[in-house]
């Protein structure tokens, strides 16, 4: 008799590929085929949950050619969680590699961008800082710090201006044709409550807030944002994050609690 | 659907197309089910839910604890599952007789299991696992059967009781899934109940199924536990012998796929309670029965 291990080895294969070697000869004769129905389930309700995840990509790309995608996804790309809403971040990057893509050089930003969405869209705000809580920190030990930022914001940089694609989908205003040239668009994406915006920032104020929410000191954000534009304003700009309640808490540079 | 008064023994599944309507409308419907995995990486609906069980008990059932894995409890998702617990504290939680996870992967089914010593060993220490996790009862769930192994040498029923006597567990008799099970597997779904230790049974979920043309024997039919449709009468009918048999337990009604509107699931909920209403009449002229949550 085969061990465990081994049984679910070979049903987990039939599951997700469609190989029925060696499962016929574990199930009882009688039964047997009807192995096929776990993997429909398998299939049909992981395929479900990624449409329902990009439905603007669906409709930019096509229904078949994204449920296709999902198709060849859910047999290279199993979930590693039970929870199916954490499911399908490298699907745009999958996406774009299939035979195809390329007549929407955009498909993955634009993909990840309605990732992003849906991201944000579920948050909820966190408890925020204020300038009086900022003001009790010693100015000069700002830079060695990190900032913690609200989990329903995102930064999305794309070599098209996607955003207004996805404008375009969630006002249902398709025109019947669209000048659309790539530019770089540094790409803010916010929400919470089933809400949520899309803004573009300059290329400065993007890098500076994206290396925060990577984790970055204070003064090494500064840098690269002024890598970029050397008049850009450190202090303008950390006042603003704050004043947008993005701000959730301060911490030092090294693994300690919070300082805010 | 009655207004005007609540079921008091059934409760309904929370379903996230609902979720808004419910806060909104809060349904005169005994408790609500929740399936975690769908709130945990939702804060928005999780934020709804801790409002919900301001108002309603809530029972958690799992379908990412994979008990019968044989690489293990994913504890990861378990200390999840008890930071959800603790928020929410639940008055039952539940999960299935079945295996999703192998190796790192999530299947996201509930697959079959063989029915053999070995397994009810690993299934036994992973309940343990389980409970001592969430510091609660965990019960089990008989799955809906589509294929059995060639190296089974238990039934079901002994299967389950078995793990009740190792364990102390509890269990969710699905009486749908006995149904769809027995009419997949050849068996009698009454005696079926009949072999189930009736006193580890703590609750009673009924769903709708869907009857589709066999892959086994293409002259025949196989019922697939879809909970997109309405209970049928059979499930109805062996409900009242599940709560003659069991006494008065939790009953909950799943619809899961083609979502009806909140009215026609508490319509459900309803008639379950008028069953469990008549059943608890005829049972209270022979003995103290016990109390829904």
């Amino acid at each position: 008799m085969p061990a465990l291990h081994d049984i679910q080895a070979l049903i987990r294969r039939s599951v997700v590929t469609g190989d029925l070697t060696g499962v016929t000869g574990l199930l009882d004769v009688r039964t047997e085929r009807r192995i096929a129905v776990h993997r429909r389930n398998y299939q049909s309700s992981l395929v479900d949950a990624l449409l329902s995840k990009f439905p603007a990509v669906a409709w930019l790309a096509g229904m078949k050619f994204v449920a296709t995608a999902a198709e060849e996804f859910i047999e290279e790309c199993p979930p590693q969680k039970p929870c199916i809403a954490e499911y399908g971040e490298t699907f745009p990057g999958f996406l774009s590699r299939r035979p195809g893509a390329g007549r929407i050089p955009y498909l993955e930003t634009f993909a990840e961008l309605e990732w992003d969405v849906g991201h944000v869209t579920i948050a909820i705000p966190e408890p925020h800082i204020t300038i009086e809580d900022i003001a009790s920190i010693k100015p000069g030990m700002l830079p060695e710090l990190r900032l913690g930022l609200q989990h329903g914001v995102k930064y999305l940089l794309s070599g098209w201006p996607i955003e207004e694609l996805m404008k375009l989908y969630v006002t249902d205003c398709a025109p019947d044709r669209l000048e659309f040239d790539p530019c770089d668009v540094f790409l803010e994406v916010r929400g919470s409550h089933g809400s949520f915006q899309i803004l573009r920032l300059q290329k400065a104020e993007f890098r500076f807030r994206e290396s925060l929410a990577k984790g970055m000191r204070i003064g090494d954000a500064v840098e690269q944002a002024m890598d970029i534009d050397p008049s850009f304003d450190g202090g303008a700009s950390f006042v603003r994050l704050i004043t947008e309640d993005l701000v959730t808490c301060v911490t030092p540079s090294s693994e300690q609690g919070d300082i805010l | 659907m009655t207004t005007n008064s609540k079921t008091i023994n059934t409760g309904v599944g929370l379903r996230l197309p609902h979720l808004v309507e419910v806060v909104a409308t809060r349904p005169p419907v005994g408790w609500l089910e929740i399936h975690p995995e769908n709130f945990m990486a939702n804060p928005h609906a999780m934020e709804l839910l801790v409002e919900l069980s301001r108002h309603y008990p809530i029972s958690i059932h799992t379908v990412g604890i994979s008990v019968g894995s044989a690489d293990g409890i994913d504890r990861t998702h378990l200390k999840r599952l008890r930071a959800l617990v603790d928020q929410i504290q639940p008055f039952l939680i539940s999960g299935h007789l079945a295996w999703s996870t192998y190796r790192n992967e999530y299947l996201n089914d509930l697959l079959p299991l063989p029915y053999c010593p070995e397994t009810v060993r690993l299934i036994a220490s992973h309940i343990r696992e389980v409970e001592d996790a969430l510091g609660q009862h965990y019960l089990i769930e008989n799955p809906a059967s589509y294929v059995g192994f060639q190296s089974s040498t238990m039934k079901e029923p002994e299967f389950l009781s078995e793990l009740v006597d190792q364990t102390g567990c509890r269990l969710l008799c699905d009486v749908s899934n006995v149904i769809v099970s027995a009419h997949n597997m050849g068996y009698d779904a009454y005696e079926y109940m009949r072999r189930l230790p009736a006193d580890a049974v703590g609750q009673l979920h009924l769903g709708g199924f869907t009857p589709e043309p066999d892959f086994a024997d293409s002259g025949s039919d196989m019922w697939i536990d879809t909970h997109a449709a309405a209970i049928a009468e059979a499930s109805w009918d062996l409900y009242a012998f599940a709560l003659q048999r069991f006494g008065p337990k939790p009953t909950l009604i799943e619809w899961d796929s083609e979502i009806p509107d909140l009215g026609t699931l508490a319509g459900e909920a309803f008639k379950a309670d008028r069953i469990f209403q008549r059943t608890l009449s005829m049972m209270s002229r022979e003995a103290p029965c016990a109390s829904a949550p």
